[in-house]
């Protein structure tokens, strides 16, 4: 009864405090209340699942043959599995020790998984789609650009001008210009720009895009960590006696990553949602699928149940993705704290 | 000693850089040569012979490249400009309703920026045209004693047609830019430090007065640069046209790629195009922060 009495004082508190607080507070509640009815009618009583629920092998992995498709579901099981060890995991020294490199074999063992070959049956890049491309497309990028990122970020920092102007130049330009145009000629000039008889396909043309757009993003981000960095630093490591290679490692890059990490989060994110950007240009990912879909006569104008859908995986996925961030900057500040 | 060797390694570099290059380029005009293609711009003045749905000068098919990628160039401003605008309008509301004392409104606004920053632009796009606008049947248009018309058709207002592709664009990338710019509006009215509303609050002035005279002069510095870089975002974003059927700039380079086969002297184009627009961009906000900012820091 108290608790009661207690939660009906906050909310008066909070949202009545005064007349023009009560007004506005009043209007809100009835907005709310009318779309909400609205909404939930419409999606329980009048929208058709079917769609959704009787293509969800289709939205998950795309047009990868049937009785092969516990190989992406593996994958994907594999990398929530170790989603929820970064988390919630026990804290024994050796696993959160291997959890960085346990992230990064994820790759090659999705790649294998996909790939097939050496006892699993061979699948061509064709036959991928849905979430698991769209994963795919994220963690290869991911992982390819932020080594490049961190390059560039050195080069544009070093004293000697010529690699400074270069990188500059490269950055700058990358960033000046649109995503999906970065996507689009990378599908077109990649071809051109190769020996005549080497071919890439599809997949790895979009990864080699993303990751030339993205390290650009990446570089910047670092770059602000880098600066950030007190000089006295690099002057107390001459001092110490490291070379130039050892302070790079040892001192800058470290720090620089921790600084920029909330920033480099948001940039994997973002890519997350930007893969959908190869939609329009023929790869059948998450929402590449949602079209196809939607292109099938027997589904055909279904588009608010296929694009709520659709949200919704992509909110997931990001939510997941963005507590991950949080979890590891907690985790940073506390190793910091214990240095 | 260490000068020379200075020298000598960027001379190295210098050296690797132009012979990647070198075979890049030989790679390229190998690659060129075989499909027959070449590189000139000599087809810029030849006649398109493709039509446009939306042109706001007078253009036809007969008429050349060049004069079409002006119009898809005018095209982008027109909806670079107007979103630009709108999402202003908006994103400045929902920031201020997200710092606002009445908790309901700042929760509200906190789940309308989460939801839209945690899905796809390209998503929320297509959910505008095919939902928001093609969905609508004809005959369940919206009006409004003849001042506004809603319906499959896009928007009519008197003395103003807006197509649904148009419309479409403008709201997806206005809803989606203004999110991001209520999350910077945030941001510099919280860099405004607790101490100044109590200030002017012991100094007897009312809430709105403080609010325009003393908080936002002091967030402003902290707000430009932030809105700089989403209108420069929302710019980027607005290549997006082509997934509904807008003819932009990349929308009519597309095309052109498609006709031609000229995929390199369009990516110069795109290239160009772009930073020129950045330029435009970053110099606007420039002059913006010199007549706003300057006089509040002299004062």
């Amino acid at each position: 009864m108290n608790l009661i009495i207690t939660f009906f004082i906050k909310l008066r508190k909070l949202f009545f405090s005064n007349v023009l607080n009560s007004i506005i507070s009043l209007i809100i509640i009835l907005i709310l209340f009318s779309i909400f009815f609205n909404i939930f009618g419409w999606l329980i009583f009048n929208a058709n699942w079917k769609v959704v629920t009787s293509n969800l092998p289709l939205y998950a992995f795309g047009s990868f043959p049937a009785n092969q498709q516990w190989r992406p579901a593996t994958w994907i099981i594999s990398l929530l599995t170790l989603s929820m060890l970064t988390l919630l995991g026990p804290e024994w020294k050796w696993l959160r020790k291997n959890l960085l490199l346990a992230w990064i074999s994820t790759v090659p063992f999705g790649l294998y998984l996909l790939y097939g070959g050496l006892g699993l049956l061979p699948i061509t890049s064709r036959h991928w789609g849905g979430l698991t491309l769209t994963i795919l497309l994220t963690l290869c990028s991911s992982l390819l650009s932020l080594p490049f990122g961190i390059v560039l970020a050195l080069c544009r920092q070093s004293s000697f001008p010529l690699v400074k102007k270069l990188s500059a130049i490269y950055i700058d330009s990358m960033r000046a210009i649109p995503l999906i145009s970065v996507l689009f000629f990378g599908q077109l000039l990649i071809p051109l720009f190769l020996p005549v008889g080497i071919e890439i396909d599809r997949v790895w043309r979009a990864v080699f895009a993303f990751t030339l757009f993205v390290s650009a993003y990446i570089a910047e981000d670092i770059r602000g960590g880098l600066q950030s960095i007190p000089s006295t630093q690099i002057e107390a490591a001459n001092s110490l006696g490291l070379n130039k290679y050892q302070i790079i490692k040892f001192i800058l890059i470290p720090q620089a990553l921790r600084i920029a990490l909330p920033a480099l989060t948001n940039q994997s994110i973002g890519l997350f949602q930007n893969t959908s950007l190869m939609a329009i240009l023929g790869l059948v990912e998450l929402l590449g699928i949602g079209r196809s879909i939607l292109a099938n006569p027997e589904f055909i104008g279904q588009y608010i149940e296929v694009y709520i859908w659709l949200a919704c995986l992509y909110w997931f996925v990001c939510t997941i993705m963005a507590v991950l961030a949080r979890h590891l900057e907690k985790r940073m500040l506390i190793n910091q704290a214990i240095v | 000693m260490k000068r020379n060797r200075k020298i000598f390694f960027q001379l190295g570099i210098f050296i690797i850089f132009i012979t990647l290059i070198a075979i890049l380029i030989n790679n390229l005009t190998i690659n060129l040569l075989r499909t027959g293609i070449g590189f000139n711009f000599n087809w810029l003045l030849k006649p398109a012979s493709f039509s446009l749905a939306e042109h706001p000068l007078p253009y036809s098919a007969s008429d050349s490249y060049a004069w079409a990628l002006f119009i898809g160039w005018m095209n982008s401003l027109k909806v670079i400009v107007s979103s630009l605008v709108l999402s202003s309008l908006v994103g400045t509301l929902i920031g201020f309703a997200r710092t606002s004392k009445n908790s309901l409104l700042g929760l509200i606004s906190a789940g309308y920026i989460t939801i839209i920053r945690q899905t796809p632009l390209l998503l929320q796009l297509m959910f505008w045209y095919f939902v928001g606008f093609l969905g609508l049947k004809d005959n369940i248009s919206i009006h409004i004693k003849n001042l506004f018309k809603l319906s499959n058709q896009g928007i009519e207002l008197p003395g103003l047609t807006l197509s649904s592709e148009f419309s479409a664009l403008l709201f997806g990338l206005s809803i989606f830019t203004s999110a991001y710019i209520a999350e910077v509006i945030r941001g510099g009215i919280l860099s405004v430090s607790r101490g100044q509303w109590e200030a002017f609050r012991s100094l007897g002035l009312s809430e709105r007065k403080g609010l325009f005279f003393i908080i936002i002069p002091q967030a402003l510095p902290a707000i430009i640069p932030g809105l700089t870089s989403q209108y420069l975002n929302l710019a980027k974003n607005s290549t997006l046209a082509i997934a509904v059927g807008y003819s932009d700039i990349y929308a009519i380079n597309d095309t052109i790629i498609n006709q031609t086969g000229r995929a390199i002297e369009c990516f110069l184009i795109l290239l160009i195009s772009f930073l020129l627009l950045n330029l435009v961009i970053t110099n606007f906000m420039e002059l913006i922060n010199r007549i706003i900012i300057k006089p509040i820091k002299h004062n």
